[in-house]
């Protein structure tokens, strides 16, 4: 009893902040509809701050105060402000791709400006940290538990309070209800949101204070852990219960303890407790928000589209049939009355035919260049790029073409790459043998991933896939056989017969020509009877199983060849370098491909290459910079993110689209001489004939 | 025989029975039409017969073969076909891709073999499928249309399109009417007939306009609250003095 106490106890104190972090993200997701990743990030600029201004001189309290009711609150607004709001009706994705963006870029921008990381031991918000107040059965509790556990519960209860007994708190519980019902009796849904945002905000900046003295230094990485333990809290409550929240967050900082000192030492034990957000969230996920299907306005035009969005996007498994009958035709008029969505990209599709021209001349100079005048560290870095846009090809199938969120992407091309490598450094099999290898058990693994996951969509399944990546992290790729931890695997570069491709132009050519390859089977899917299917399938898939389509195994299939490809792409990366480690292929890896791939463009083969050639390029030219800014192009990409919520179809179709709108009216201005820019722009150039062609 | 027999039907939904033991009877080529107030159950035997909803008990039998325990796609791909009563179309495809869709579904195939190893684009047979069946329902001018700017009319055709190819033999309509005027109901009335009177299709017909029924149908199934009330010919059943009470208010 007391040996179990004594692993509890110690837990408590995390099980407090997970808790408060699942509190925050429950409640910004139910009054806004946004799942705010960038909690985690919030959580560390906080805690960043706190340790740096006690460094600096100030009172514990002043420090504490500014770094959880000021900064908090002023980051959050901000973000609300600039990002979030206008996301508030969107797409999962759209919603997700700021809040991840932020999340890698927020903490290195803090980084930056601190300059510095503090190197004082973080002190406890109060009382003295190391110092043993109570004992509880035996089980002594020191100043740094007592005061998490005091902080925590007094603002839980003062939460709870103001829930209960203010009319705040019933405005907050009314927008949970339904914002339409509450904006039609005569409150700004949108100020009772921005309150929960701060309210969340400043969950985050405590749970980001009270964290720091846990560890025995201030570091991101133990932030985004406490992000993922949040989110199976927040998943445990379903996304809406605070109660269930704390109790969550509780039960798995208690649960993780007890865990690590009963377990022997060890790869599993190691492995599996990082796990245990994986486990929780493919356990409790698919009941998530079963009973909040219907709104009691749902029906009316237009619907308020959060809810429309869940009843498309949750499928409970029971309440499948009301789910695919709630009205995913008012999501198609709500979407047109916002001058977004799908048709959006309709019109743009027809008139890209010019941008295609302009396309391939670019691409034919860079590849000549490349092969003629470009130095060798260039080639190198567009060399990578060729490899990442494979791994971008295989996102744009499965997240831009499926519309399956996939937040594990890396972990597959890090499969990829180091089978490959065992395979041609222990078996001793030719490497572009290996390769090919290496993405068919990428492709076994996108299966095994695809199976459990078959009845998520949107934000759940991101978040399994989140997991999935973590659980890779710290199970699979530490193993000696795989990807054998810090020391990593060795993969050389691949000889067919006498034709080597180990000097750097010839392995050029071998890259491009994975890549077009790659490319040229996601287009032909994309572009066939497939892309038809998943485009039903992301429609409507009660109705894409009611003409016939086997909607379980299009999803596996689509979930198979991408991770396929993408294996092939970490092979190809692999050999490039001569070696891979695990940090190579991360779960931090599959987050800033997710959010590069969304901003430069996922609907089109070309943003995918685009976006492998920006990605590398970008952190080539960082990497002159001084080590302070080694984060620039993390934040970069974070900045970017404001201008994803402008254009979500991505700067490539963006630019695409603006080029061809020039093109036309330049054409229009040459046929009709003497009205210039007033004479209407030309029809666009014509679709093929009958219409069939993809969306 | 019957094409489709389904038996003992029954689905509860927490505390509500939905359906409670019922029975359907539909011969090959037959037209039945199904009645009842909202909520007596008639889309969830819908749901229940295509397995979109699993039913707490019954059977269900296509061809004397128990289909009870196959997937959805299978069920369609054995031949039924429906439509939704709240519209369930796939957002950003145009019509004739809706219809391109649902031809190539259900007549079955790998879709990745067939666009990496044959071809990605659609057969002729199967864009002239496409064609014939727009210009049966009047929609051969919309072909190119994304559905999202749709009529309500003309959305509830594209369905029934949908629900049409790969020429199934049991075609399983969810209210089709509603939403259209008397116009529009009348023609959706003609089509359906010449559609019979083509391929021998075998219609369920959810409906509650009685004339459409009547113009339709022959034989009518009566539900309330789950339960079947009355079945026959459907000047009868519509007589029944039950029927009048429960379904048309009191029986005036
Ligand atoms: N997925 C579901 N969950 C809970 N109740 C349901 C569900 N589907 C239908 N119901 C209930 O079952 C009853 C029958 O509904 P339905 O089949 O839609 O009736 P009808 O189509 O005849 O109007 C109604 O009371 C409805 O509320
Ligand atoms: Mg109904």
């Amino acid at each position: 009893m007391t040996e179990l106490l004594g692993y509890a106890i110690p837990g408590i104190p995390f099980g407090c902040v997970f808790a408060l972090m699942a509190i925050g993200l429950v409640l910004t997701y139910t009054t806004s509809g946004v799942f705010n990743l960038a909690f985690g990030a919030q959580a560390f600029v906080s805690g960043l701050a706190f340790v740096s201004l006690i460094s600096d001189g100030w009172p514990r309290w002043a420090a504490a105060l500014l770094a959880i009711v000021v900064l908090g609150p002023a980051v959050g607004l901000a973000l609300d402000r600039l990002l979030f709001r206008r996301v508030r009706t969107a797409s999962p994705i759209v919603k997700l791709v700021p809040s991840l963006g932020l999340l890698i870029a927020l903490p290195q921008l803090a980084l930056i400006i601190a300059g510095s990381v503090p190197t004082i031991a973080p002190p406890a918000l109060f009382l003295d940290a190391q110092r043993v107040y109570a004992h509880v059965l035996g089980v002594p509790v020191s100043g740094l538990e007592l005061s998490i556990m005091v902080a925590t519960a007094a603002v839980v209860a003062l939460l709870l309070v103001l829930a209960r007994a203010t009319p705040l708190g019933l405005q907050m519980r009314a927008v949970v209800e339904s914002p339409r019902l509450v904006e039609l009796s005569g409150i700004n849904a949108g100020r009772v949101g921005a309150t929960a945002w701060v309210i969340s905000s400043c969950f985050a900046g405590l749970a980001g204070v009270l964290l720091a003295p846990l560890y025995s230094q201030i570091d991101p990485q133990n932030y985004t852990v406490l992000l993922v333990w949040g989110i199976a809290a927040a998943v445990i409550a379903r996304f809406e219960s605070i109660p269930l929240a704390l109790g969550g967050g509780l039960a798995l900082g208690i649960g993780q303890q007890v865990l690590a000192g009963y377990l022997p030492p060890g790869v599993i034990a190691s492995g599996l407790r990082p796990s245990l957000p994986f486990i929780v969230l493919l356990v409790f996920l698919p009941f998530g928000r079963r009973n909040r299907i219907e709104d009691p306005l749902a029906g009316c035009d237009p619907p308020p589209s959060t809810m429309v969005e869940d009843a498309r996007r949750y499928r409970p498994a029971s309440a499948l049939a009301v789910g695919a009958d709630v009205g995913t035709r008012a999501v198609g008029l709500w979407h047109r009355a916002l001058g977004a969505g799908p048709s959006e990209s309709l019109a743009a599709r027809a008139v890209r035919r010019p941008t295609t021209v302009v396309a391939w001349t670019l691409a034919a100079l860079a590849v000549l260049s490349a092969l003629t005048w470009v130095p060798a560290d260039w080639l190198l870095t567009m060399t990578q790029g060729l490899a990442f846009g494979t791994v971008f090809v295989s996102l744009t199938l499965l997240t831009g073409m499926s519309g399956q969120i996939s937040l594990c992407q890396a972990s597959f091309a890090g499969l990829g790459g180091f089978v490959a490598g065992q395979l041609a450094t222990q078996m001793g099999w030719p490497v572009l043998v290996a390769g090919v290898a290496g993405g068919a058990l990428a492709a076994l693994l996108g299966v095994i991933v695809a199976l459990p996951t078959l009845r998520l969509a949107g934000l759940p399944l991101a978040l399994a896939t989140l997991a999935f990546a973590l659980l890779a992290d710290n199970v699979l790729f530490p193993v000696s056989w795989l990807g054998d931890g810090a020391s990593g695997v060795r993969l050389p570069r691949p000889s067919i017969g006498p034709v080597r491709f180990a000097a750097a132009r010839p392995f050029f050519i071998l890259a491009l020509v994975l890549l077009v390859v790659s490319a040229g089977v996601v287009k032909r899917i994309g572009d066939g009877t497939t892309g038809r299917y998943l485009f039903a399938m992301r429609g409507s898939e009660t109705a894409a199983s009611s003409v016939g389509i086997d909607v379980r195994k299009l999803r596996i299939g689509v979930f198979a060849i991408s991770a396929g490809i993408a294996g092939v792409g970490g092979a190809l990366y692999g050999s490039l370098q001569g070696s891979l480690v695990p940090e190579d292929f991360n779960y931090e890896i599959s987050l800033v491909l997710l959010v590069v791939a969304a901003i430069v463009g996922l609907g089109s083969i070309g943003g995918a290459v685009v976006a492998g050639l920006v990605y590398t390029t970008l952190q080539r030219a960082v990497a002159t910079l001084p080590t302070r800014y080694a984060g620039l192009v993390a934040v970069l990409f974070g900045l970017a993110t404001l201008s994803y919520t402008r254009h979500p179809e991505g700067i490539v179709d963006f630019l695409a689209g603006r080029f061809s709108e020039l093109w036309a009216r330049l054409l229009g201005a040459l046929r009709t001489p003497g009205y210039g820019r007033d004479a209407p722009a030309p029809e666009p150039e014509a679709e093929p004939a009958h219409g069939v062609a993809r969306p | 025989m019957s094409l489709l027999s389904a038996r003992g039907i029954s689905k509860s939904f927490g505390g509500i029975d939905a359906l409670r033991q019922l029975d359907l009877d539909v011969a090959a080529g037959e037209a039945v039409g199904i009645a009842g107030p909202n909520g007596a159950g008639k889309t969830t035997l819908f749901n229940c017969l295509l397995g979109l909803t699993e039913p707490d008990a019954g059977s269900v039998e296509l061809d004397g073969r128990r289909i009870d325990r196959l997937p959805t796609w299978r069920r369609s791909r054995l031949g039924i076909g429906r439509t939704f009563q709240r519209l369930a179309l796939f957002d950003g495809m145009t019509v004739a891709e809706h219809l391109l869709v649902a031809e190539q579904a259900r007549r079955g195939g790998i879709p990745f073999l067939r666009d990496l190893v044959e071809r990605s684009e659609p057969r002729v047979e199967e864009l002239e499928r496409v064609d014939a069946t727009m210009a049966l329902l009047g929609l051969t001018e919309l072909a190119d249309r994304p559905v999202e700017g749709l009529s309500l009319g003309h959305a509830r055709l594209v369905e029934l399109g949908r629900a049409m190819m790969g020429e199934p033999r049991l075609l399983m309509l969810d209210e089709p009417s509603s939403g259209l005027d008397a116009a529009e109901t009348t023609r959706l009335g003609v089509i359906l007939s010449e559609l019979r009177h083509r391929s021998g299709t075998a219609v369920v017909l959810v409906e509650h306009d009685l004339q459409l029924v009547e113009a339709v149908v022959e034989r009518l199934y009566v539900l309330d609250f789950g339960q079947l009330l009355a079945v026959g010919a459907v000047r009868d059943v519509l007589d029944d003095e039950r029927v009048r009470r429960a379904y048309l208010g009191g029986g005036q």
